[in-house]
């Protein structure tokens, strides 16, 4: 016997007043850790998508849309860049690398995003960290895919899969029209890199604009407003007004004969890209180029593009939200708050019917020191469990919330526990459920002990 | 602390002790001289109300005289204070209830560790010391919670839990006012024998009469101004 065995007898007898008490405290710590994990790995994941780019240049309509969908993958822009325009812009200033990317299409709701080789080679996932492969290698030919490793999983797309891309994604995914012209193959798996980009499908750019200006060919023979709103201006508007009935579904599965053409085909305007990753050369080693300030204002004085540093827009992103986390953070603390002072009524309650068992353990020679430090212990006790109880159910629930986060956001958030966060909340419910149980303690220590030893009516 | 080197379990000198503020609520005890040797035993009789529980809880240092001293083993314990006379009444008394006062949510064994536990008994002898107890009472289900044994067993318990620290003296508080005459003194026989074989000197307080033959000192309380009287020769 000892005293922790008296103190466990004790939650026991008051099993039910127990459990709610510990179910009270580990919901308040889950909800306090689960905003503290999810506001952490969430400007981390969000920090890590932008990998080594330090300027995004699209057509969007402002710099944080411009990174949601460039980096992060939302929606396809809507508005293009000219090759043309790409060329002037990487002609203008000693570019470090720079990579066109351009969105639109999709396979089973992933994003693919045509590119060039150095997309691979020059752009890094995760600052610091080059892309690997799970399987295969990079694209070398139009016409192939290589897979985000959340991409293979989500799509079902295994290496020598030979498949259509869709047009559009995200809310740009107005119909279901597929490029069945062309078969796209898988010739590369990534491996994960715990980032946005795990999630898209990547293929040559070439083979994409080749794709489209095929479209664009069909369009204009049928001489219908057929339009697709990836790299353009006009919003999608798809067949339900089309002049005549060309024998097919509004899912554009074409039984006829699709144009083919070669790159040579390719007209000016076929030639779109929707952002331009860009880098500056740094000096001396440093992680931040001296003369990025310099290469973003030259571009911030180009009116038709709009330019973003995707680190800085990432940091602006969480000021935006960051008043409502905030306020989140505060409730989930008055929350705990709240648990302390259940653990408080708990004990106070236990207290009126425990006066006879505490009258007992006095005659029996339990000092009032030692009768205060019991009840303070069991507090502490009631606290500690809520505590690991709570943290175990919030890493079970962020798990659920970062795999809803990951499939309707893109966002790959690993909810890692940190330790020191992990020892603040516990420390933080321990030194709150100490305090709950002062005052049921001193009621233990004031304890009449010969009134409440008084035969029972 | 005050030690003597004195033979008796208990002695008390010049007590003092009242209680209540108006004329029908005054309780007083007072008491100039008593004295119970060690391994003895003495029945305290009187009426309900006439001071005997507040007896007990002055000699056990559960409340505090006005006046006067009550050694117990040699020491005063009007002189004790706080977790010193904690201590020393876990080491020195044992208290039987009426109502035996068995901890529910512990089983009969931990009821009886428990008094090991805060008499300060080293933990290593714990076990072999309720083993013992267990024993000798015939208490057959250690594993029970108090509500689960009959009255019988519950009052053996709560005579174990008494002698488990190897106290020097016994403060037996009406122990069989719930029992029937055959049970009364099959309990107090009980007790009487328990504390004889542990050579703890045995204090027990009754307003039952049945018991007045069962022990050699009989002395009882006043009704009329609360205070000792002397001995009360048995029937």
């Amino acid at each position: 016997m000892t005293d922790l065995s008296i103190i466990l007898r004790s939650l026991r007898v008051r099993l039910f007043s127990t459990l709610v008490t510990i179910v009270t405290v580990a919901v308040a710590v889950g909800l306090l850790m689960a905003l503290l994990m999810l506001r952490t790995s969430g400007e981390k994941a969000f920090s890590r998508g932008t990998g080594n780019a330090e300027l995004l240049v699209s057509r969007d309509a402002s710099p944080l849309e411009s990174v949601l969908n460039g980096l992060f993958y939302a929606n396809a822009p809507r508005n293009s860049i000219s090759l043309e325009k790409y060329d002037e812009i990487v002609g203008s200033f000693p570019w470090e690398w720079s990579v066109p990317t351009q969105m639109g299409d999709s396979f089973k709701g992933v994003p693919v995003v045509a590119t060039n080789s150095d997309f691979f080679t020059r752009f890094q996932p995760v600052d610091g960290f080059d892309w690997s492969f799970e399987e295969g290698r990079r694209f070398a030919r139009p016409y192939e895919l290589v897979v985000g490793s959340e991409a293979a999983r989500t799509s079902g797309l295994k290496m020598g899969d030979k498949v259509p891309l869709t047009h559009g994604f995200g809310q740009s995914r107005e119909s279901d029209h597929v490029h069945d012209n062309h078969r796209f193959e898988v010739v590369g798996i990534l491996d994960q890199t715990n980032s946005s980009h795990d999630r898209a499908i990547y293929t040559d750019l070439v083979g994409s604009w080749v794709l489209h200006a095929e479209d664009r060919v069909e369009r204009d023979a049928h001489g219908h407003d057929h339009d697709h709103d990836h790299g353009h201006d006009h919003d999608h508007d798809h067949g339900h007004d089309h002049g005549h009935d060309h024998g097919h579904d509004h899912h554009h599965h074409h039984d006829h004969d699709h144009p083919h053409l070669e790159v040579e085909d390719l007209l000016p305007e076929d030639k779109l890209i929707t952002g331009i990753l860009l880098s500056t050369p740094s000096r001396g080693g440093g992680s931040v180029s001296a003369i990025l300030p310099q290469a973003f204002d030259m571009l911030r004085r180009d009116t038709s593009i709009t330019v973003a540093s995707p680190s800085n827009q990432v940091a602006r992103l969480f000021e935006i939200v960051g008043n409502v986390d905030r306020l989140l953070l505060a409730m989930a603390w008055v929350v705990l708050a709240s648990s302390g002072v259940g653990i408080l009524l708990a004990l106070w309650n236990s207290m009126e019917q425990r006066r006879r068992q505490i009258a007992i353990l006095r005659v029996l020679g339990c000092s009032r020191i030692r009768l205060f430090s019991l009840v303070i212990t069991e507090s502490v006790l009631i606290g500690l469990i809520g505590a690991f109880i709570g943290i175990a159910v919030c890493w079970g629930g962020t798990l659920v919330i970062a795999g809803q986060l990951q499939t309707r956001l893109g966002i790959v958030i690993d909810p890692g526990l940190d330790p020191r966060t992990i020892l603040l909340v516990i420390a933080a419910t321990v030194a709150l459920a100490a305090v709950a149980g002062v005052a049921p303690a001193v009621r233990a220590y004031r304890t009449s002990v010969a009134e409440n030893l008084r035969p029972l009516a | 602390m005050t030690s003597t080197s004195t033979p008796h379990a208990l002695h008390i000198d010049g007590l003092r002790f009242s209680h209540g503020e108006r004329p029908g609520d005054r309780f007083a005890i007072e008491l100039d001289e008593f004295t119970l040797p060690r391994s003895e035993e003495m029945l305290l009789v009187g009426a309900s109300g006439t001071g005997k529980s507040t007896l007990l809880s002055l000699i056990a240092g559960l409340i505090q005289p006005d006046r006067g001293s009550i050694v117990v083993d040699g020491t005063d314990v009007t002189t004790l204070h706080g977790a010193e006379l904690d201590r020393f009444r876990g080491q020195s008394v044992g208290m039987i209830f009426q109502t035996f006062n068995l901890l529910e949510g512990f089983t009969a064994r931990e009821n009886i560790e428990l008094s090991l536990l805060f008499s300060g008994t080293p933990t290593r002898d714990h076990r072999s010391r309720t083993d013992v107890l267990l024993k000798r009472l015939g208490i057959d289900r250690p594993d029970a919670m108090p509500g689960e044994l009959s009255v019988g067993q519950q009052q053996r318990i709560a005579v174990a839990r008494a002698l488990a620290p190897r106290p020097t003296l016994v403060l037996a508080d009406e122990p069989t006012a719930s029992l029937d005459p055959e049970n009364a003194t099959r309990a107090i026989d009980l007790i009487r024998e328990c504390c004889r074989e542990d050579e703890a000197a045995l204090l027990c307080t009754s307003h039952d009469p049945v018991l007045r033959t069962v022990f050699d000192r009989v002395e009882a309380l006043d009704d009329a101004n609360k205070a000792f009287v002397g001995v009360e020769v048995p029937e």
